[in-house]
């Protein structure tokens, strides 16, 4: 059942060219350089929460923070408590007119700096 | 299917034919401490600022002691927001071209912290089953259908990334140990439950069962970025070099190649994490590509 790797016919005469060079490394290595130089300072055209445009190392870090914001999960203001003011029925009616005035966001996704959940999915 | 199983009881101190190189045997002691040094860097709670930085091993950016971003992770997402922003990973792209062309999978074998448990895991027991090697093929199925394809179909339908119900983040083991089981513990010990699912729990401990009889089974035949980083073998600067006047026929590179590649045929392979342990018998070496030398293919010994 056990067994010892057996002795391959091994004749190093016949061995496959193994070439090595180093133009084609080290041209990959300039290209991994720049690209991640060009990371560094690349601007997304994802926004934050508070409205400036995200960089890509803030779009990164959001993934493993939760910080990513879809239009849905965003929830309209909470309605008027009743019972705090003057007259409900005033303030009732003018808050749904704000709602209906409220322009569904023109954003797809946005960033959210200050997320901190432990683990998105 | 009987798996054929081998012992991998390797000869280094009892090859009838020659010593055990110097260097090789450096390397094989010297490796275990470079991934417990390299543990420091990846379990660093400190650099959790670094998260905006995608790592080049695979490791879990919502471990609560991790530093850097895990790049499949980081790679999914991107998929995923392809239909919604059509964003370049740049930085992602540029380090893994980076690491990749200098040094290959040389980091699997060297600084990831997942396939050191799989090592250490390994070291229980030496009778280990022997994989085919087209289960290394699996990885690329894994990182195209699941880390590329299927985050970006179902972005197509409008379902984000963290609320995909099929994702590589939800099947990872290297998740469930790292983010999974931590927060599942801290959440059973205030008495809320074991909040980590049945699925990633399962797949947790059939990893880390299947570590201690076949080795390196996530290497081997699922981690897409062992995978990719492999791609580079072939032309990166550090590389293993072959030098045919030192064989001796003797079987102690494959003997000492846990990862099943055949050293005695092409060592800068797809197959291997460049764990370094080949070059124990001598006539294999690591090496590093210069411009004024220009490797030439070693002449056999004249006979």
């Amino acid at each position: 059942m056990f067994k010892r790797i057996p002795q391959p016919p091994v004749n190093p005469a016949s061995r496959a060219r193994e070439r090595h060079d180093f133009w084609p490394g080290f041209g990959v290595v300039l290209a991994g350089i720049i690209v991640t130089f060009c990371g560094a300072r690349h601007l997304t055209g994802v926004d934050t929460v508070d409205g400036n445009t995200a960089w890509e190392s803030q779009l990164v870090k959001a993934f493993s923070t939760g910080g990513l914001q879809f239009p849905d999960q965003v929830a309209p203001p909470p309605p008027p408590k009743l019972d705090d003011v003057a007259d409900p029925g005033a303030a009732l009616d003018r808050w749904a007119k704000q709602q209906a005035n409220v322009q569904p966001p023109t954003w797809k996704i946005r960033v959210d700096l200050g997320a901190k959940a432990a683990c998105p999915t | 299917m009987a798996w054929p199983i081998i012992r991998m009881e390797c000869p280094v101190h009892t090859c009838p034919e020659r010593p055990p190189a110097t260097l090789g045997r450096k390397l094989s002691r010297l490796r275990p401490w470079v991934q417990t040094g390299f543990l420091a860097v990846w379990l660093a709670p400190v650099g959790r600022w670094l998260h905006g930085i995608p790592g080049c091993v695979f490791h879990c950016y919502s471990c609560p002691l991790s530093s850097f971003a895990c790049p499949i992770g980081v790679m999914a997402n991107y998929a995923a927001l392809l239909p919604v922003v059509g964003e370049v990973p740049y930085l992602l792209i540029g380090t893994l071209l980076l690491v990749g062309a200098v040094s290959g999978s040389l980091v699997c074998g060297w600084a990831c912290p997942f396939g050191f448990l799989q090592d250490l895991l390994g070291k229980i027991t030496n009778r280990k089953i022997n994989l085919p090697a087209w289960t290394g093929h699996i990885r690329y199925v894994v990182l195209v259908g699941l880390v590329l394809l299927l985050p970006m179909i179902l972005g197509y339908q409008g379902i984000p990334f963290e609320r995909q119900v099929i994702s590589i983040c939800r099947l990872c083991p290297a998740g469930a140990l790292e983010a999974g089981l931590p927060y599942s513990a801290q959440s059973l010990l205030a008495g809320n439950g074991w909040i980590m699912s049945g699925l990633k729990t399962g797949i947790l401990i059939s990893f880390l069962a299947a570590a201690i009889f076949i080795h390196r089974p996530w290497c081997r035949i699922f981690c897409p970025l062992g995978g990719l980083l492999a791609l580079f073998n072939r032309f990166s600067l550090f590389h293993l070099r072959f030098n045919s006047k030192e064989c001796v026929e003797c079987n102690l590179c494959r003997s000492r190649c846990s990862m099943g590649v055949k050293v005695d045929q092409a060592v800068n392979v797809t197959g291997c994490i460049r764990c370094l342990e080949c070059t124990t018998c001598g006539a294999l070496e690591p090496a590093f590509a210069l411009p004024a030398k220009n490797p030439e293919p070693s002449k056999p010994p004249v006979t």
